[in-house]
């Protein structure tokens, strides 16, 4: 496929495939709880109706600010796919993440402001895994586009299997999944009714919000795939079994607090991306 | 072509003797106006003639009918030295004195001895494309933030009416400064260059000074003592060099690669450098420095003189590359880079909060100096410019709060969105260069990643891994600070009236530079084809090419910073503000932000920001990054003390 048939086909079914997990794991979640579970599409449903909605402005900056949101979050994902350079895509996507952290601070309001400061200290513990990661995927094929790391002879969970294992860490905190929910409960398993980072928006601003977090799913499926570059089958079956064991993690795990959020993402990521970066260059890539 | 010198350094320096006697405040201001615009238009037309000749490794030049500056060097370091001596003697205070005296004795020895081999007269300067670039960045920041001054000193002296008056001192020195720069930039011969370093010292000691309290002596002295021990070191360089068979030519010193004896004198100008720059462990003095009016810290400690310590560690990037020594300035610039954005997470004062970030900057470029590859002083040079336009910006956004809020505590800049939208808008351009802009940080660490993967063996995986935390880290408090810029409330007229109260000065400086921003972030592309990647070409001839510049990178960071300026300028035409309360778990609000709280009683709501005390200590982590990084000097010391024997 051409660059650019990949971008419309990132823009257009990145949503949906991340609706459709967003789906899969209420249903799961639910049976986990020993309940039936909301339909697979009911999360489109959902969206679709906040879409109906009537907005409740608290400020005129917020939804600018999330559909920015939505933007960069989508914007980051045609880079990858569209052939831009990786590591470039990271700072896109830090860039994006903070845009939500904006428009909930701008609510200046205790609970939007706690959850945006909270967000933060989510960028700050997830972010430097995600650049070491690409900056390591980027070493070991000596590539910097997506599709050179997926001709790339090398096969890059063989050589990456630390940062591999940090990956499964991170995007729990990334996902927004217990015990790293910090800033907001994402998901409806937890039934919380103030959600830190939402808590001031209503109505399509929430659908933005959703919006880009299905972007930010796919994304960090088309992560897993790069992981397992010579085989796209594989790389699906991991982010399955990886996403599944988010879920039960997710069900299974009572809410910690930041300071251990931020410690434990600094100490894995250093220890194993960073142990695994060193390795490849003391044997010399 | 020889002209350029006498003006580029005279004119400044003759306005700034005039500025000290001229006591009348209309005056003052047409003159400094005046001026400011003649040292612009001085310096770009100096570029526009030396543009053609400087490309391909650069052109030299002397002084009109080839005159040789002879004696006067060793007369003005005769000056300078007896300057600091007599305050040192008046304060009591005795380390800098003791360096002057030093250096003092190492001129002379090298003059009067006649051990000194003086260069041929036109190779006293030395004019290539990061001279042009820092020629641009002083003619035109400089003059800017100068004629800032004008509106921000009245209102400091009518907000601090026991701070005596001293502005004809502070204005002659703000221009003296800025031909003293001039003359560092464009200088080939070291033992000059070194008095245009000393004059620097010497300003930013007395400007930080300005206001004679003890407190401020105490940090005044402070930059001076750090700053001499630098300057010691390039008088060291000076005396090892004027041994050597390349003499005291920067530009024959730098060509290549350089070992023994030529690496310990490279060594000791990269200490210099690192003082100058803030580098750790010699941090401290800039943080100090903050304590000097706003004006000051724009533009000798953010855009411009800080600047001269990472221009001299560019120059330098050839010679050390691949040594160990080049390998320790980049770690000594990185770690810095690491340290200082963690402090500046626990950091509440706005000036503070730039000053951490100009070091973390500085640091960048260092480090990009250290690692020396075509590609990474392409980065390192980038980031000058950017960095000098945004952060100086900045610093010139928040002397305009700290004369209308009366404080530089940031959790008092929060819901200025709604009071004071304009200067808003200023910051949040400011802020988006510094951070998002192309070679505002974001991009340049992207591009500094890209080039420190090039780097063989372990340091190269350091680097990295330093970078990809140390970047983690700004997010945290630019987020922060963005978060209290774009809050919004509902405000009362007597707070909207702040903003009528910006003096003209302010706004057509702030607007200026913000300008500035944008276009240099639209003509990237421009910028880097022209001027930066000939530099690092003719820098590193034998190198890989500098990358080029992704219409993509330049597409999305362009949208990125014009982003939240446009969405602060729309949100404020659209002027008042009635919107919904916010949410505060059920009990009532009120759009001014006050919220219910028992017995019927009303509570307004105060929110801060996330300090993270618990997990980072910022005075440690100060200190056990002042110790790493002085165990890498004093590796840096030892490798110097190696190569040469």
């Amino acid at each position: 496929m051409t660059p650019a048939l990949l971008v419309l086909v990132f823009v257009v079914l990145g949503p949906v495939l991340g609706g459709l997990l967003a789906g899969a794991d209420r249903i799961v979640s639910a049976r986990m709880q020993g309940r039936v579970g909301p339909p697979l599409l009911q999360p489109f449903y959902d969206v679709g109706k906040l879409f109906q909605k009537r907005v409740r402005r608290v400020n005129p900056v917020a939804e600018p600010l999330l559909i920015g949101h939505v933007v960069f979050m989508a914007l980051a994902g045609v880079l990858v796919i569209g052939g831009g350079d990786l590591i470039f895509a990271m700072f896109v996507l830090a860039l994006a993440a903070l845009f939500l952290v904006l428009a909930a601070g701008s609510a200046d309001s205790p609970y939007s402001n706690v959850g945006a400061e909270r967000e933060l200290v989510v960028l700050l513990a997830s972010e430097p895994f995600f650049i070491l990661m690409m900056a390591a995927i980027c070493k070991v094929t000596g590539e910097s586009t997506f599709s050179g790391v997926m001709d790339s002879p090398v096969r890059v969970a063989v050589e990456l299997p630390g940062a591999l294992l940090a990956f499964l860490f991170v995007i729990t905190i990334k996902l927004r999944k217990s015990p790293f929910d910090i800033s907001t409960t994402h998901h409806h398993p937890h039934q919380e009714l103030v959600r830190g980072l939402t808590s001031d928006l209503s109505g399509r601003q929430l659908g933005w919000v959703e919006l880009a977090h299905w972007y930010e799913c796919a994304l960090l499926a088309v992560f897993v795939v790069l992981f397992f570059n010579w085989s796209a089958p594989l790389g699906i079956l991991a982010f399955v079994v990886a996403y599944g064991l988010e879920v039960l993690v997710d069900n299974s795990t009572s809410r910690a607090k930041w300071q251990l959020v931020l410690r434990s993402a600094w100490a894995v990521t250093l220890v194993l991306a960073g142990g695994n970066l060193l390795a490849l260059y003391v044997v010399g890539v | 072509m020889s002209w350029t010198v006498p003006v580029l350094v005279g004119l400044p320096t003759v306005v700034g003797a005039v500025l000290l006697v001229v006591r009348r405040a209309p005056l003052r201001n047409t003159l400094v106006v005046v001026a400011s615009v003649l040292v612009t238009a001085a310096s770009v037309a100096a570029v526009a003639v030396l543009a053609d000749r400087a490309g391909d490794g650069g052109a030299f030049f002397g002084l009109p009918g080839g005159m040789t500056p002879g004696y006067a060097v060793l007369a003005m370091d005769v000056v300078l030295a007896g300057t600091i001596i007599g305050f040192g003697v008046a304060h009591r205070r005795w380390f800098a004195p003791l360096l002057a005296l030093a250096q003092l004795g190492i001129a002379g020895y090298l003059e009067l001895g006649h051990h000194l081999p003086h260069l041929e007269a036109d190779r006293l300067f030395w004019v290539d494309n990061l001279s042009l670039i820092m020629i641009l960045v002083i003619g035109v920041v400089g003059p800017l933030i100068c004629v800032h001054a004008l509106g921000y000193m009245r209102d400091y002296h009518r907000a601090n009416p026991m701070v005596r008056g001293r502005r004809t001192v502070f204005f002659c020195l703000l221009f003296v400064f800025l031909g003293a720069m001039f003359g560092l930039v464009i200088t080939n011969d070291l033992p000059l260059m070194h008095v245009f370093w000393e004059v620097t010292t010497l300003c930013s000691f007395l400007l930080i000074g300005y206001t004679r309290t003890t407190e401020t002596i105490g940090y005044a002295f402070r930059a001076l003592n750090m700053n001499m021990i630098g300057g010691l070191g390039f008088s060291l360089a000076i005396l090892i060099l004027a041994g050597q068979r390349s003499g005291v030519d920067l530009a024959r010193l730098t060509a290549e690669p350089v070992g023994g004896l030529l690496l310990a004198a490279v060594a000791l100008l990269a200490l210099a450098g690192l003082t100058k720059s803030a580098q750790m462990p010699f941090s401290d003095w800039l943080i100090g420095a903050m304590y000097a009016p706003t004006p000051t810290s724009a533009l000798l400690h953010s855009s411009t003189m800080v600047k001269a310590g990472v221009f001299l560690l560019l120059r330098l990037s050839p010679a050390m590359t691949g040594s160990t020594v080049g390998t320790l300035v980049a770690g000594i610039g990185l770690l810095t880079f690491l340290f200082v954005s963690a402090v500046a997470i626990t950091e509440q004062n706005a000036k503070k909060i730039l000053a951490y970030s100009t070091i973390g900057s500085l640091g960048l470029v260092t480090g990009c100096a250290g690692v020396g590859t075509a590609q990474a002083v392409w980065v390192g040079a980038m980031i000058v410019i950017f960095h000098a336009l945004a952060k100086g910006l900045l610093f010139l956004v928040v002397g305009t709060l700290e004369n209308r809020l009366h404080t530089k505590d940031v959790e008092y800049f929060d819901t200025l969105l709604s009071r004071m939208p304009r200067v808003s808008a200023l910051a949040l351009v400011g802020i988006a260069g510094m951070f998002i802009a192309p070679f505002g940080v974001v991009v340049a660490k992207w591009a500094a990643i890209r080039a420190f993967l090039e780097v063989p063996g372990w340091t190269g995986a350091a680097f990295v891994v330093i970078m990809a935390f140390g970047s983690s880290l700004t997010i945290f408090y630019w987020g922060k600070l963005l978060i209290k810029i774009l809050s919004m409330r509902a405000v009362d007229p007597v707070e909207r009236a702040l903003e009528s109260r910006v003096t003209r000065f302010e706004w057509v400086t702030e607007t200026t530079l913000a300008v500035g921003v944008v276009a240099v972030t639209a003509l990237l592309a421009v910028l880097s084809d022209h001027v930066v990647s000939p530099y690092a070409a003719a820098a590193f001839p034998s190198g890989d090419a500098a990358a080029g510049v992704d219409p993509v990178v330049v597409g999305v960071t362009l949208l990125a910073v014009v982003f939240l300026p446009i969405l602060a300028v729309s949100a404020w035409r659209r002027g008042g503000f009635d919107q919904a309360d916010f949410y505060a778990g059920g009990r009532s609000t009120r759009p001014d932000h006050a919220m219910g709280a028992a017995l019927g009683a009303t509570r307004s709501v105060t929110l801060r920001g996330y300090y993270l005390d618990d997990v980072v200590d910022g005075a440690l982590l100060f200190r056990a990054g002042s110790l790493v990084c002085g165990l890498a000097l004093v590796a840096m010391a030892v490798v110097g003390w190696v190569v040469a024997a």
